[in-house]
């Protein structure tokens, strides 16, 4: 697996469909920070520094397949948080996972599509170790650490979300 | 560039060239091949297509697609070509929000809008036409 780290970028989606055909699946685009992070409906995403932010280039896969392991993949996030940090995250299908009524983590996949699946990309926002949201956001957004006190690992965090990922891709394609 | 390869018994004199455009042109022995770049930089081959030269560059015609149609069903979120407006491979014409999903349906061909034949935030059903080329 390859994983492409950057300290700032746009939105890691945008950059993920620009190199997907240049590179294998499962390359993995990180950003430390995004200046235009966006989600549904081109929905910004605040995307400060101590958030998990990342983009991976799926394998060509049937549409139905997409949509699956896009529902699965707020499943997969529920799980990691639950069982690392005895937290008791929401899914608010069919894209965002929610602790304590609000927003930690949103997926938003990509398709280009001419005749048939040209690129697929799953973009996750995850917030991690933010410490503070601005007021406006406070009431409806919240990161791992502000639930529970402390920092957590977000290297370790990546790898579990990708390993379910493909675990469950593998699973749902066969 | 030219250059000959030989593929079993028999030898292709193959010669590469660059069009505007962005266009490339491959010609194996006496027939042409032609290929452009989309908008992700992806090579795409064009089928059925037979430029015509004149003074100032290439006339872009001989297209196989005359409609651009939905691959899936979904709802049209934003349309980013205009009536009038010449298109290329590659380049994004709509998205279509899908099965949870952001769809970005891209052009195959060359062509000229003749008409859009869906709004945006109207359902289309798989295979509908969603674009007129001319």
């Amino acid at each position: 697996m390859i994983i492409k780290h950057y300290k700032i970028l746009p939105s890691t989606n945008l950059k993920a469909k620009e190199i997907a055909l240049k590179v294998e699946p499962w390359t993995v685009i990180v950003a430390e920070e995004q200046k235009a992070g966006y989600g549904r409906k081109g929905t910004p995403w605040l995307s400060r520094r101590g958030g998990l932010y990342f983009s991976i280039i799926l394998p060509k896969s049937q549409i139905e397949d997409l949509q699956t392991l896009t529902i699965l993949a707020a499943f997969i996030v529920a799980k990691v948080i639950k069982e690392n940090f005895k937290l008791e995250p929401l899914i608010k299908l069919p894209n965002d996972v929610l602790i304590n009524g609000k927003k930690v983590c949103g997926i938003l996949t990509e398709n280009i599509i001419g005749k048939e699946i040209k690129t697929s990309v799953i973009g996750i926002g995850l917030n991690t170790n933010i410490n503070k949201f601005p007021s406006d956001l406070e009431n409806i957004a919240t990161s791992i650490k502000i639930e529970l006190g402390r920092k957590v690992d977000d290297k370790k965090i990546l790898n579990q979300i990708i390993e379910g990922l493909k675990e469950q891709l593998k699973t749902i394609s066969q | 560039m030219q250059t000959e390869i030989k593929i079993g018994n028999k030898t292709y004199r193959v010669e590469i060239s660059e069009l505007p455009e962005n266009l490339l042109k491959v010609r194996v022995n006496d027939k042409d091949y032609f290929l452009t770049k989309s908008a992700y930089g992806e090579l795409v081959f064009l089928e059925d297509f037979k430029p015509s030269f004149k003074e100032n560059g290439v006339i872009l015609e001989g297209l196989a697609e005359k409609e651009i149609k939905s691959p899936i069903s979904g709802t049209i979120s934003a349309i980013y070509i205009k009536k009038g407006e010449k298109i290329k491979p590659g380049q994004k014409v709509i998205t279509l929000i899908a099965m949870k999903m952001e769809n970005e349906i891209i052009s195959e061909s060359f062509g000229q809008v003749k008409e859009i034949k869906v709004k945006e935030n109207q359902c289309v059903n798989i295979n509908d036409a969603l674009i007129i080329l001319e």
